[in-house]
């Protein structure tokens, strides 16, 4: 049987981001997988080089709109790292209610996605209605539905009233009966079931491999969250469980992400009622000390990590971002090809792209293009740590 | 034949229940279906266009109409010309055979049961060939997946069909309509093959669960991607027509098509209001079910049709083969 | 609620009713429910806006004391530090905007609110400074 390629992408109704997967089919079985992230450069790292750290939290929220409250915790806690101070633990607390919160957002919307890949638009229609409660309660506490901005430098924005927390527990009551619903739905639906199990199988070992993270590696039965791992604001004395599936197939991504949104729910709650007085938030100067800090978080799509260097001024010598999306493209080749007996259909591909929860335009990286000879390349890590022992010497 | 008889001839065809009332019913039924599927998921649906927005499927269709005929480059410019019109004047057709305003159609002969059956048939061929004829990569696999769905509900659907028929002794829709005066098929043995039959008009239809030779997310449009302007504004009318003439059909054999009680004299507006209620009765159930589904796959359609349906509908021959 | 028919060993068709059913009962619910979607310009009193939410920025002029500070943490360059009469004052150009707030928490005096007003859109460059 003859094969031929067909694109994906860059421009699809169905995959709203800018990614290429070049599939090549044999009648409707995909038999091979190329892809191309490299449409989209926004040059966010240059230009937070050029802005004091102070501005750069507002861009830094942008890298991608709906784990905004990620990146911006991750970047308020990496710049602190440069301060020695301690930061309030009301903010600490507060910090992990917005974090939780745009975490359920995310999920929800992803729940809905993902229904609308396999063809079920009901189940979009509904979570994304349902996912409105989340966004207004966002809007309430931070001031806006999606660039929150609520995590600052040396705090947060504001505080919570005891109204508005009262309002935020009554909403999560019913975030709480649509969720069981949505898992009752997911584990009952025929046809859910028929077009999510068996499909997009990533074995651990591949998933250990390809270093997988976040919802992807966790439904392949790997306990690994950095809340739990490393934890960061307040998740050491907020307690949740690290939810695993173990069938390794979208069935699986499904299911942890909506049990995920009942632990949200549950950390919220804990927040709430524990929540520390104090101040929440304390000034700290323009300039932060020289030096370097690392720090992840666990954004809704699994392990975000920032770096900053600095050389005591006020504007990052280097800032570097490498979102999630990045860490999972390795285990999507792996799920996307066909092998054995484990098939792979071009109607499964939006699903099982899909389920990686891809979010392409924070994640283009570099590649060299040199214009005058019309060639195009990459370098690997250890070829850049050799030019750079150069450059030193 | 009289010129009066000829004249009355001629306005049933063109204008009731022919083209112009067929045109209105199809354009009606596709504002039922998205403003019902909207209801179902909490959402609006149509809205600005007259009352309700009753009106949006015309503004759709002059909008489509109005547009830049695109013919690209490469395609087998006569199938990619023809097939637009071989399916309107199909599906026309085919709605001609339905008895809307009294117990036949406008066109009524001994066997036009086949016909109907038939001319479904060509419906599936001619997307098919409005795939191929565009050549286009996303086209041909969308064309390929319309054939392999045709395999998977074609023989429920001619069973379930047949099982009708052997209930009325007869094979003109005529006679299946007068039978059904003392008892709807779809009270008595018939139940199942109605079920049968939704399903695969759900999937002549290619509508949610079975919508995968236009899959969106998958296909982008599938066989129709290459369709814009006027032969797309066909299409989609023909789709609709399409969709009057399956929940006719099903209304037609299961639940007693334009019969109920009657004042007399009156009988032709009676049967026309009975023919259109019962028909988006069925139009509600497939709209229902287009809601609960998520997509199949290509295979798991086959395997569907095939495990569920085909046993379905043989259950039904057999019910209604002991009862005969 | 389940359907089977077997033959012997065979089963030659089996169907779980009750699994549709959780999805079709919440269909037939939204039927009878009123619709989730706002209107959104023909029900503008259905909008609700929050207490604190980031929309157009107003600017007091009395009680700003030009200390620019403003100034140095907007991160789009929306502030543009102007003299008049009474010394600087920031002038703030909407269309870069982006409604993070930053000005309004640095301001010693409380000089920048941002207001609930949402539609910002204009026609006109100018109706987007605020002076
Ligand atoms: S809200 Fe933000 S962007 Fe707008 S003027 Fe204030 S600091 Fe600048
Ligand atoms: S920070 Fe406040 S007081 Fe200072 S210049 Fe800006 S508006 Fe005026």
């Amino acid at each position: 049987m003859s094969t031929f390629d067909i694109p994906i992408g860059p421009q699809h109704p169905a995959l709203p981001e800018p990614l290429l997967l070049k599939l090549e089919v044999e009648g409707e079985s995909v038999v091979g997988v190329d892809f191309d992230v490299s449409y989209m450069h926004r040059g966010i790292e240059k230009l937070l080089e050029t802005k004091t750290y102070f501005q750069g939290l507002p861009l830094v929220e942008r890298i991608c709109g709906i784990c905004n409250a990620a990146h911006g915790l991750c970047y308020t806690l990496n710049v602190e790292k440069l301060y020695d101070k301690e930061i309030p633990s009301r903010a600490q607390y507060l910090r992990v209610v917005v974090e939780e919160l745009s975490r359920i957002h995310s999920h929800l919307l992803w729940l809905g996605v993902a229904a609308f890949e396999i063809g079920f638009n009901t189940m979009f229609m509904y979570t994304w209605r349902d996912r409105e409660h989340v966004m207004d309660m966002l809007e309430a506490i931070t001031g806006n539905r999606v660039t929150t901005e609520y995590s600052q430098i040396g705090g947060v924005r504001r505080d919570i009233s005891p109204e508005l927390a009262e309002k935020l527990l009554k909403t999560m009551d019913v975030v709480e009966e649509r969720t069981k619903y949505y898992i009752k739905v997911a584990l009952t639906e025929p046809t859910i079931a028929k077009r999510t199990q068996g499909v997009g199988y990533l074995s651990p070992e591949d998933a250990k491999a390809t270093c997988s993270v976040g919802p992807v590696i966790r439904a392949s039965g790997i306990k690994f969250d950095v809340r739990a791992d490393d934890p960061y604001a307040a998740h050491d004395e907020i307690p949740f469980n690290v939810i695993t599936y173990d069938s390794c197939d979208v069935f699986g991504r499904i299911i942890v992400r909506a049990q995920e949104l009942l632990e949200c729910v549950n950390m919220i709650r804990y927040a709430l009622k524990n929540l520390p007085s104090g101040p929440f938030r304390i000034k700290l100067p323009m300039k932060p000390n020289a030096g370097e800090a690392l720090t992840r978080v666990e954004a809704p799509r699994g392990e975000l990590l920032h770096y900053t260097l600095c050389e005591g001024t006020p504007k990052p010598y280097r800032y570097k971002v490498r979102t999630p999306t990045l860490a999972n493209l390795g285990a999507l080749r792996a799920m996307l090809t066909s092998k054995g007996r484990y098939v792979v259909n071009i109607g499964d591909v939006p699903i099982i792209y899909g389920s990686i929860d891809p979010c392409i335009c924070c994640t283009a990286r570099v590649q060299f293009i040199d214009v005058k000879k019309g060639k195009a390349w990459t370098w690997t890590l250890d070829e850049i740590r050799n030019m750079s022992k150069k450059v030193k010497a | 034949m009289s010129l009066e008889s000829y004249l009355i001839e001629m306005l049933k065809v063109l204008v009731f229940p022919g083209f112009i009332f067929i045109f209105i019913l199809a354009l009606f039924y596709e504002w039922f279906d998205r403003k019902f599927y909207a209801k179902l998921q909490n959402r609006v649906g149509p809205l600005y266009a007259g009352p309700f927005g009753i009106l949006q499927p015309l503004a759709d269709l002059i909008k489509l109409l109005s547009k830049e005929d695109i013919v690209p480059k490469g395609v087998d410019r006569m199938l990619f010309t023809a097939a637009p019109l071989f399916s309107l004047t199909l599906s026309i057709f085919a709605t001609l055979l339905l008895p809307i305003f009294s117990y036949k159609g406008i066109l009524s002969f001994e066997g036009d049961l086949v016909i109907t059956v038939v001319l479904l048939t060509f419906l599936c061929i001619i997307t098919f060939f409005a795939g191929i004829a565009s050549y286009n990569r996303f086209a041909i696999i969308g064309a390929e997946r319309s054939f392999l769905q045709l395999i998977g509900y074609e023989i429920p659907l001619m069973i379930s069909v047949v099982s009708v028929a052997l209930n009325a002794h007869s094979l003109s829709i005529q006679n299946i309509v007068l039978s059904q005066k003392n008892m709807w098929y779809i009270l008595g043995p018939n139940i199942l093959g109605f079920i049968v039959f939704l399903f695969a008009a759900q999937a002549e239809l290619e509508r949610i669960p079975f919508d995968l030779p236009e899959a969106e997310q998958e296909i982008i449009a599938g066989w129709n991607i290459d369709y814009s302007g006027r032969r797309l504004a066909m299409f989609r009318l023909a789709k609709n027509i399409e969709l009057v003439f399956l929940c006719g059909l099903a209304a037609t054999l299961f639940l007693g098509g334009p019969l109920g009680p009657v004042v007399p004299g009156y009988e032709a507006i009676f049967f026309t209001i009975y023919f259109i209620i019962k028909s988006i009765f069925v139009l509600a159930i497939l709209t229902i079910v287009r809601a609960l589904f998520a997509r199949l796959r290509i295979d798991q359609i086959v395997s569907f049709s095939w495990k569920y349906l085909l046993p379905l509908a043989i259950i039904q021959f057999l019910i209604v083969r002991l009862i005969v | 609620m389940e359907i089977s028919i077997t033959f012997g060993y065979h089963t030659v068709f089996d169907c779980e009713v009750d699994r549709v059913m959780s999805m079709l009962s919440e269909l037939l619910k939204n039927l009878f429910k009123k619709r989730a979607t706002v209107l959104y310009p023909e029900e503008k009193d259905k909008v609700h806006v929050p207490e604190g939410y980031r929309g157009k920025l107003e600017f007091y002029r009395e009680k700003c004391i030009g200390c620019t500070l403003c100034y140095q943490v907007c991160p789009s360059y929306t502030i543009e530090i102007i003299t008049d009469e009474k010394g600087k004052r920031p002038v703030f150009n909407l269309a870069r905007c982006t409604y993070c707030g930053q000005c309004e928490d640095i301001c010693p005096t409380k000089s920048i609110h941002l207001t609930k007003q949402f539609e910002i859109i204009s026609l006109d460059k100018k109706d987007l400074v605020v002076k």
